[in-house]
């Protein structure tokens, strides 16, 4: 673990949130560039941590922050990337400043709603970084706030509130079995000491992870982990908020949930792990939890006429591959996991802005009233055919090797939930395809004025907003490797942790269990 | 020493295909006064391709080769390495020049017959771009390559096939042979996961090797895999239709698709998987089997096409035909001397075809067979394609559209109300007008009193517990009893035979054989 002088995650957290209060005091006029500066900084900074992490250290925490916040229940401060999530930061920062430049015509509440945008990207960066479960636990909730704002008072359906209400509300239900599971854990650590109760605990995740947990409990711990991550990755049947929000809520904040993947980052940063051997018990289940998401969710997207809610299905498919690699507990079905989320910030998020934006042109993103755009916005539609090659899974794109990576992965452990695999493959590029040829082929619906507002082609600011996921989705797909270096070594140690355990710990955690049942006598 | 040449000859083309495919995006090479130079582009770039194509091809009939030149690595995770070689002697090379050479004709021709389309830019990239996959294809030497080669040539044919993008008909024929060339894709993936599983290696030439010391049972399994993609892709038997529908798309796109180069990549795939194959007695049954059923349903299908494209696609099926059924009597020099021949005269034909009328102008085209125009069924049979189109979508599109709906249906009125919508979502007021009358205490939709109303959780409970001796006291006891039992009774009669009904359907007996299946497996 090596310290840096300067303590670069804290400030990554941090910027965004003074920014956000910037904003909030800014004149009105001058928000959204405010907040636009800040969050390409904020960039910069990612990209400039990135540079400086130390790919032949992945395995280990770099940039630890570490400071005492609650001593008397023993929670920290404890800041830190690995190799598996140092990439999650700048693809959040690309994003945020995505966001913000697609809502750059946001008319009303400008402060608030830029405020909230940068708000949620500096929690967002503490999930992603945090180290100590309460202080994860903390970021977890935050996002909410931002989250219910944003959709109940700038959504585009007639519904938003209640989406709003019941996002929030799906997500606190998912919350309750992920803090039983991190109170369990710190207990079992004080239990394992000397068995004083609050001096002893700690929620520390590195600790945590070299404390051995009983048999008896681990398969608790994992189904609470990833009960309460399910709710936001989202896995069927927890996954009916999405398609909600895709409708009601704006296409700038659905294009951040259906980008960042928090709910699966949970499942592989601290549910597998904190549960090891429970893991490698259960990981057949989860894997056949993954095939029914993808198999369901892909036969529900090819049923729908809204471009919104066919990306929320779609993003639920992928999602399940995605948990279907991590259950293959091999390093390619890893980084096949990992390589597919960090695709989800740059394919589903430039999908869900496409949408975003034909709804501000035309009003609706419904199949029956478009038709034939390609024919009046050809830059948007030959941009959006490439994401939705990429999103298929179509070699030359950043879609093909992750894709490959998982299916190798899968077969190699699982070769019946492979097949289901493929069956997705084939199903993505029928839903894919179809709404593609309904919206943007045939013959126009209305006629177009060139001059017509309607009837705008990409703008600078649009287009440059995409050209930039665009270049990193054909550079990844030419050059994976670029992004599998940095997370090699942290995906074979993560491997490690998991496979070795039972083999060391066999023995010692049946003593264990039984010392736990006998001792408090 | 020609070796490193070989990478020119997919490269050339691919850069050709990126300068006009920028310059048309970014607004430089549009309308006729460019279209000269686009045609320079890729007349340049496919000429260039060819003479570097001929000279590798005389170098290795000269023996100068060394028969496989290594790239470089693509892709590397764990002990997976993704390496990119082509292969420089031989069949592979002898193919490459052939196509390159046609791929050149064609270009010569679209320059003319293509001038003033609306497309004449778009067709030039896809077609630079199609060259560079295919030679791809042919050349390289590693399975995920030549996959990369195979999906990116199936994407092209995708949107040439739909290039008059406004016509309905176009695209839908687009989409319907894309998704049916993806089952074929699965396979091929498929191939390419066994084979890294078994042999931990990418390369055809590790994978031929090893060919003799497969069990039984694998080599088969390879052997199906690829011979499953080979026929989507040929367009063998239950796959046949697709290549009818292709014809959609201009003419030299036609000619240089479906009539002299894409078409044969199944069968490159076959000659270049020989020594597989001739281990597997199953893939060769396969391969013999479909070639007859292919050769046979062609020729029978071509008698009666009246235009003459269908008619020429027909014959070039039914040779493709033969040619599979050669290789599945291992006649495989036979089979890659008739491929070769067959692209040349193909391509011949659809290049000519448009002048049909000059041709025929002495010679009148023959009538039919007098033995299958007395027949009545017959002739029907043939002109209606013995509805091979209709059998597949009432065995395969038809049950999963069906599927799709129900789950659909499913996923809005069962999992959402059980999961999604929480009691306050419902009451919340999601409009200005609801929060008035609410502020008003005009109560409009409240039906239930507030006299029970419990605080706290045994509170809370107490109140539950009233409410359900209430319901229950007014519906069964208060009420006459017997009439609303009865109903209810009857309601839940009528569900339990829906559900019923809904499982027997044949869609839901075959998802369940297959679920079966696939666990069993």
């Amino acid at each position: 673990m090596n310290e840096t002088g300067l303590p670069l995650l804290s400030l990554l957290v941090l910027l965004p949130l003074i920014g956000g209060v910037m904003v909030g005091y800014s004149p009105e006029r001058l928000a959204r560039s405010v907040a636009l500066t800040i969050a390409v900084v904020e960039l910069l900074i990612t990209l400039w941590l990135l540079s400086q992490f130390n790919v032949a250290q992945g395995q280990h925490f770099q940039f630890v922050d570490n400071y005492q916040w609650i001593p008397s229940i023993g929670a920290s401060y404890m800041l830190g990337v690995d190799g598996l999530s140092v990439l999650f930061l700048p693809m959040s920062a690309l994003l945020t400043v995505s966001a913000i430049l697609a809502s750059w015509q946001t008319a009303h509440l400008k402060r608030l709603h830029f405020a909230l945008l940068l708000a949620l990207e500096g929690v967002t960066i503490g999930v992603f970084s945090a180290l100590d479960l309460l202080l994860f636990f903390l970021f977890w909730e935050l996002t909410l706030a931002p989250i219910f704002f944003l959709i109940g008072l700038w959504g585009i359906g007639p519904k938003r509130r209640n989406a709003a209400t019941k996002y929030t509300l799906m997500m606190l239900s998912g919350g309750v079995p992920l803090l039983f599971a991190i109170i369990i854990l710190a207990l079992n650590h004080a239990g394992f000491g000397s068995g004083h109760v609050p001096q002893e605990l700690t929620f520390s995740f590195p600790v945590l992870l070299e404390t051995p947990l009983p048999d008896a409990l681990q398969g608790w711990v994992l189904l609470l982990l990833v009960l309460g991550f399910a709710v936001k990755a989202p896995l069927v049947p927890f996954h009916t908020w999405l398609p909600t929000t895709a409708i009601e809520g704006p296409t700038q904040l659905t294009a951040l949930l259906t980008g960042l993947k928090l709910g699966a980052f949970g499942m592989l940063r601290f549910a597998l792990p904190l549960a090891p051997s429970a893991a490698v018990q259960y990981s057949w289940i989860l894997g056949i939890v993954g095939a029914i998401t993808l198999i369901y969710a892909a036969l529900i997207a090819l049923q729908q006429s809204n471009l919104r809610r066919l990306l929320a299905y779609a993003s639920i498919s992928h999602v399940g591959l995605v948990i279907i690699g991590i259950s293959s507990l091999n390093v390619q079905g890893v980084q096949g996991a990992v390589f597919q989320l960090l695709n989800f910030s740059l394919i589903a998020s430039s999908l869900m802005l496409i949408a975003g934006f034909l709804q501000h042109r035309l009003g609706s993103t419904e199949m029956v009233h478009l038709g034939g755009l390609a024919k009046i916005m050809p830059r948007l539609a030959s941009l959006s055919f490439l994401f939705a090659l990429a999103s298929i899974g179509v070699p030359g794109t950043s879609g093909f090797p992750a894709e490959l990576l998982l299916l190798i992965g899968i077969f190699t452990s699982h070769a019946g939930i492979a097949v289901a695999a493929l069956a997705g493959a084939v199903l993505s590029a029928a839903y894919m395809l179809i709404y593609f040829r309904g919206a943007f082929f045939g013959p126009l619906k209305r006629p177009y004025n060139p001059n017509d507002a309607l009837a705008l082609d990409l703008r600078p600011r649009e287009w440059l907003l995409l050209a930039a996921p665009a270049a990193l989705v054909l550079w990844l797909g030419f050059s994976p490797n670029s992004l599998l270096n940095t997370q090699q070594l942290a995906a074979e140690a993560w491997l490690s942790h998991l496979l070795d355990q039972p083999v060391i710990n066999v023995t010692p955690v049946a003593e264990q269990t039984d010392s736990v049942l006998t001792s408090p006598e | 020493m020609f070796d490193a040449l070989a990478v020119f000859i997919p490269l050339i083309p691919l850069l050709g295909a990126l300068i006009i495919g920028l310059g048309a995006l970014s607004g430089f090479l549009v309308g006729e006064y460019r279209e000269p130079l686009t045609a320079d582009i890729a007349t340049w770039a496919l000429s260039m391709a060819s003479l570097l194509a001929l000279t590798v091809l005389g170098a290795d009939i000269l023996g100068e080769n060394d028969g496989v030149f290594h790239l470089g690595n693509w892709l590397t995770s764990d002990n997976l390495n993704i390496n990119v070689s082509l292969i420089t002697s031989g069949f592979n090379v002898k193919l490459a020049a052939l196509f390159a050479l046609l791929l050149t004709v064609a270009c010569k021709f679209a320059v003319n017959y293509m001038h003033r389309e609306a497309g004449f830019h778009r067709f030039f990239f896809l077609l630079s771009l199609f060259a560079a996959a295919m030679l791809w294809l042919v050349l390289s030497g590693s399975t995920v390559c030549t996959f990369m080669g195979w999906e990116i040539a199936g994407v092209c044919s995708y949107l040439l096939i739909g290039y008059a993008y406004d016509r309905p008909v176009a695209t839908q024929n687009a989409t319907r042979v894309f998704v049916t060339n993806r089952i074929g894709d699965a396979g091929f993936v498929a191939g390419i996961a066994l084979t890294y599983s078994w042999i931990n290696s990418f390369d055809w030439l590790d994978l031929n090797t090893a060919a003799t010391e497969f069990s039984s049972g694998q080599v088969n399994g390879i052997a199906l895999c690829f011979a499953v993609a080979a026929m989507a892709k040929s367009a063998q038997f239950p796959f046949t239709p697709w290549l009818a529908r292709a014809m959609e798309g201009p003419t030299p796109s036609s000619a240089i698709f479906y009539g002299a180069v894409m078409v044969h990549a199944g069968v490159f795939l076959l000659i270049l998987l020989q020594p597989i194959f001739a281990q597997a007695p199953l893939g060769m049954a396969l391969l013999i089997v479909t070639g007859l059923l292919t050769a046979a349903y062609s020729f029978f299908v071509g008698l009666t096409q009246t235009d003459v494209k269908s008619s020429l696609i027909f014959a070039g099926s039914a040779q493709l035909g033969l040619m599979f059924l050669e290789c599945g009597l291992g006649l495989w020099q036979l089979a890659s001397w008739h491929l070769a021949a067959h692209a040349v005269v193909r391509g011949y034909q659809f290049f000519t075809a448009p002048a049909l009328m000059h041709q025929v102008i002495n010679t009148p085209i023959k009538p039919l067979m007098p033995g299958i125009a007395k027949v009545r069924w017959l002739y029907t049979a043939a002109l209606q394609r013995c509805w091979l189109d209709q059998i597949t979508d009432w065995a395969l599109v038809k049950p999963i559209r069906g599927l799709a709906h129900d789950l659909s249906y499913f996923d809005d009125y069962v999992i959402d109300r059980l999961i999604g919508v929480p009691a306050p979502a419902i009451r919340a007021a999601s409009s200005f007008a609801q929060q008035e009358e609410q502020s008003l205490g005009a109560r409009l939709e409240n039906d239930y009193d507030n006299f029970a109303q419990g605080t706290g959780l045994a509170g809370k409970i107490t109140e539950w517990f009233a409410a359900l001796s209430h319901w229950f006291e007014e519906r069964f006891i208060l009420r006459t009893a017997p009439k609303d039992v009865a109903g209810v009774e009857r309601k839940f009669g009528r569900l339990a035979n829906n559900i019923e009904r809904i499982i027997l359907r044949p869609r839901y007996l075959v998802l369940f054989v297959f679920i079966t299946l696939l666990i069993a497996f």
